[in-house]
């Protein structure tokens, strides 16, 4: 199949050049530490698989084939909203997590604060050991 | 018998005080915890003034939260029991000691006072909607984890030890009550329940709308589905003992 038709060398730069955008984006948000390098990997890996397909499209259409799409850009969206759906997916766990955490450390302060008060007053108290 | 008593309050400056010396002239032995769980009016300064223990949550937790930071201080103080009593005043504490009874007389772990048990026909029970909904959820219950209460929304109990340590380790969060006899039920835990009396809040709106009665329905069903797997009850490592 002649994969020129579908995708013309516009597209082709255009795509590789929003990656590659997207990808320094990536990196300076890790080398600013907004996001955890571990985190980012995620990200980079996707990255290169979606440049793998814009540059070379026989990728994609050999891989639509063999799953049985009736054109590549529906293996394409197909895979895309599976692929954020888990994303989001794990992103709520993780936020759940989160949450578990949070909530944990919040009654740990509170216990400790009230165990400090006490001994405040333990020691204030007349006739104290100092 | 060490007992705490564990009082969950947010935004009850108004009705804490009067709580806390209902406690202590019902059972003058027992220690009690004031839970602020985020509160921004003058709760805490009113539970510092009433020298009691108190446990305050920097970020709002909700309910579940709260009531398990008591658990946990309760676990790690050594205390042998722990009962709940809200800080809105509902919860009439002239029936501590028969909640209380049936833990010092070892044959329960964790004890529900039941509006809807015996027969104090003349406390509060709330409207028939809600009555409609508790029914249901004893129902659930039942079926789940063969706990049999009838009033599993309380918030009025006791627990044992066993019990503490169960609630420190895991207490569900957001609408905790039925929940959590399901845990217990579940992890071989003795529930029994002695009939209470509840009286009306006495200041500031219940949080309970028919929307969130409703949500409240469907999201305590699916946590009762979803309930996790019982996990062994570890004894507390190195429990102290406070002063």
């Amino acid at each position: 199949m002649n994969y020129r038709e579908a995708i013309p060398l516009e597209q082709q730069v255009l795509s590789v050049l929003a990656l590659g955008t997207f990808l320094l984006w990536v990196f300076h948000l890790v080398r600013t530490q907004r996001l955890s390098l571990r985190d980012s990997l995620l990200w980079v890996v996707t990255t290169l698989v979606a440049a793998v397909f814009a540059v070379f499209p026989p990728v994609l259409f050999w891989l639509s084939k063999l799953l049985g799409f009736r054109t590549p850009s529906n293996a394409l969206f197909g895979g895309a909203v599976l692929y954020l759906t888990l994303n989001v997916l794990y992103n709520t766990v993780s936020g759940s997590l989160s949450a578990a955490r949070v909530r944990r450390l919040t009654q740990e302060c509170a216990m400790l604060r009230a165990e400090i008060e006490a001994m405040r007053r333990d020691r204030s108290r007349p006739g104290a050991a100092t | 018998m060490r007992v705490l008593a564990i009082v969950p309050a947010f935004n009850e400056e108004r009705s804490l005080a009067a709580v806390v010396a209902a406690i202590r002239q019902a059972r003058p032995g027992v220690d009690v915890c004031v839970v602020d769980d985020g509160s921004t009016d003058g709760t805490a300064a009113v539970a510092r003034s009433l020298g009691v223990v108190l446990l305050s949550n920097a970020i709002n937790l909700g309910i579940g939260g709260a009531v398990q930071v008591g658990y946990l201080w309760a676990r790690d103080h050594g205390y042998d029991a722990a009962v709940q009593v809200d800080g809105d005043g509902q919860h009439d504490t002239s029936f501590l000691g028969a909640l209380l009874e049936p833990l010092a007389s070892g044959r329960a772990d964790l004890v529900v006072g039941s509006r809807f048990a015996g027969d104090h026909a003349d406390g509060f029970r709330s409207t028939w909607l809600r009555r409609m909904g508790i029914r249901y959820l004893c129902g659930v219950l039942a079926i789940r984890c063969g706990a049999r209460v009838s009033d599993p929304t309380s918030g009025f109990r006791a627990a044992s030890r066993t019990a503490i340590e169960l609630f420190a380790e895991s207490y569900p969060s957001d609408y905790p009550e039925p929940e959590s006899i399901a845990v217990a039920a579940r992890q071989g835990l003795r529930v029994v329940e002695v009939p209470v009396r509840m009286r009306q809040r006495a200041h500031g709106a219940s949080s309970i709308t028919p929307l969130r009665t409703l949500y409240y329905l469907v999201k305590v069903t699916f946590a009762l589905a979803l309930l996790p797997n019982p996990s062994p009850v570890r004894p507390s490592e190195g429990a102290e003992v406070h002063r």
